[in-house]
């Protein structure tokens, strides 16, 4: 525990009788009586980025409800984040809706495939999704990946396939993306944030 | 043309202007302050109390409109706090001016007849206190050594101490003060904090943390502990009756606990009532510092015009 240089102050129910409040002589029974009303709740204020457009605003979500004993917790605002330099507090009239995309009973939750041939969407699990990601990715890499140049030179290229970057992502996961791609032979490599 | 010349005055949204990192305490601070303390007393259960606190809140304002210039460091000491990251006028160790206790026995006539019958002889007491006594318990204030034996004398001293650094605070030598490299003390004065506010109008949504002894302001961003500095465990706690009134709405106080070093500080939601004062609203919500101890946090900031009681008394 990290302790401050002057400690912590202390103002609880039985410090109230011998407080400034009580000895100035005002009654602390009346505060005393009115804390048996409440209960605590549990709120939260979780930074997070708004994911419609490249621009990437910084947002704050307001949510109740303690996610550690069973109380499913309950996102009732969301406002522009103003510590964020990209857009200090503001938002667009489509980011200052984003409460309702959340709540939205439209809102895609899960993955879906549209197999070849079909005009269906199939519910998938995550699982499955990023297996058939991984495998398609693969059978093209191997199909057209270029290890060396018309004049015998080694370039490991793999340019049958792009990869669009996310503009939420701050340095370490835009870091980590062009590293895996770069690691892959891709160059055809954007970013959402330039568009 | 800039952003900032460009931008229309006192229009809610800025972006990409900075928000400064010190706000100097504005000249009708007190008088706010009283107003806030007037508004909250009624109905509320202590309101006797917090109503006794408007007036003291009133005096402070008159105080600081009449205040006499009294020294302030020299251009050596500001640049020598500045190139350390000091805070200049520092609580513990800048020489006071005896104008502080000409406040406090102003304080103490003028609360007199307010005053319960019990607590009219320790202000009599204080109005003609010896010079040594009174700088004694000033330094116990300073320090945030709160004798609960001396609970019922120690707001009044604080609330001298207050009108003295507020004063000094507003000039204009202490304009554009940099923040420190430690976010939880004052960059000022170097006290802690009473609570945190965040900001309506200009900078609407910014947090700042606001000087228990000197009013002023300075910027910490949101969603982060002011005691320790870590931000992975921070939280909330409301009172509940807010919540099922107004489940929806977010509350005008709450206190933000941290899970890593286990203590809480309120914040003010001015951006809500820009009428919210940190140091009104916080007496008036003792309840929440209450259940919140009981939840296991301490308070890392004093709001020194309430002196708690020995916990095992």
């Amino acid at each position: 525990m990290h302790v401050s240089r002057r400690g912590f102050f202390k103002v609880c129910a039985a410090g109230m009788t011998g407080s400034s409040l009580a000895t100035m002589g005002f009654a602390p029974t009346a505060v005393l009586a009115e804390v048996r009303q409440y209960k605590l709740a549990h709120a939260t204020e979780t930074r997070s980025i708004c994911p419609y457009c490249s621009v990437s605003c910084g947002t704050l979500v307001y949510s109740m409800g303690d996610k550690s004993r069973n109380a499913k917790a309950r996102i009732f605002h969301i406002e522009g984040d103003p510590d964020n330099p990209v857009n200090r507090g503001s938002l667009c009239p489509k980011g200052a809706g984003l409460l309702d995309m959340v709540h939205s009973p439209l809102r895609l939750t899960h993955p879906e495939v549209r197999e070849p041939g079909s005009n269906q969407w199939k519910r998938i699990s995550w699982d499955e999704a990023f297996d058939r990601i991984a495998r398609h990715m693969k059978a093209d890499r191997d199909a057209n990946f270029v290890d060396k140049n018309d004049a015998g030179l080694t370039v490991n290229r793999w340019t049958t396939t792009g990869f669009l970057a996310s503009s939420a992502a701050s340095n370490e996961p835009s870091y980590l993306s062009i590293k895996v791609m770069r690691a892959l032979g891709v160059v055809a490599i954007d970013t959402q944030a330039r568009i | 043309m800039n952003p900032a010349s460009s931008a229309t005055p006192g229009s809610a949204l800025n972006p990409g202007l900075e928000p400064p990192a010190v706000i100097a305490p504005p000249a009708d601070l007190f008088a706010d302050r009283a107003a806030r303390f007037e508004r909250l007393a009624a109905g509320h259960a202590s309101g006797d109390w917090l109503a006794f606190l408007a007036r003291l809140t009133r005096v402070q304002h008159e105080l600081l409109q009449q205040h006499p210039a009294v020294p302030l460091p020299d251009a050596a000491t500001l640049e020598q706090a500045s190139r350390h990251a000091m805070p200049p006028l520092p609580a513990n160790g800048w020489p006071r001016d005896p104008v502080w206790r000409r406040h406090l026995a102003t304080l103490a006539d003028r609360l007199i007849p307010a005053a319960p019958e019990s607590l009219r002889p320790q202000l009599a007491g204080l109005a003609s206190a010896p010079a040594e006594e009174l700088e004694r318990l000033a330094a116990a204030v300073l320090r945030t050594e709160y004798d609960p034996r001396e609970a019922a004398r120690l707001p009044f001293v604080a609330a001298a101490l207050q009108v003295y650094w507020t004063w000094m605070a507003a000039q204009p030598a202490f304009a554009g003060l940099a923040r420190l490299d430690v976010p939880g003390v004052c960059p000022c004065c170097g006290s802690l904090p009473v609570a945190s506010v965040i900001q309506a109008g200009q900078y609407a949504g910014t947090r700042y943390l606001h000087c228990s002894l000197c009013n002023t302001e300075w910027n910490l961003v949101r969603v982060q502990c002011s005691a320790c500095g870590k931000d992975d465990k921070v939280s909330y706690r409301v009172l509940e009756e807010d919540v099922a009134e107004g489940g929806t709405q977010r509350e005008l106080v709450r206190a933000e606990v941290c899970d890593d070093c286990h203590s809480y500080l309120k914040v003010v939601y001015r951006d809500k009532d820009a009428a919210a004062d940190p140091v009104a609203d916080d007496l008036a919500t003792l309840a929440l510092d209450i259940l919140v101890d009981e939840a296991g946090y301490m308070r890392s900031g004093p709001n020194p015009l309430f002196i708690p009681g020995d916990a095992a008394a």
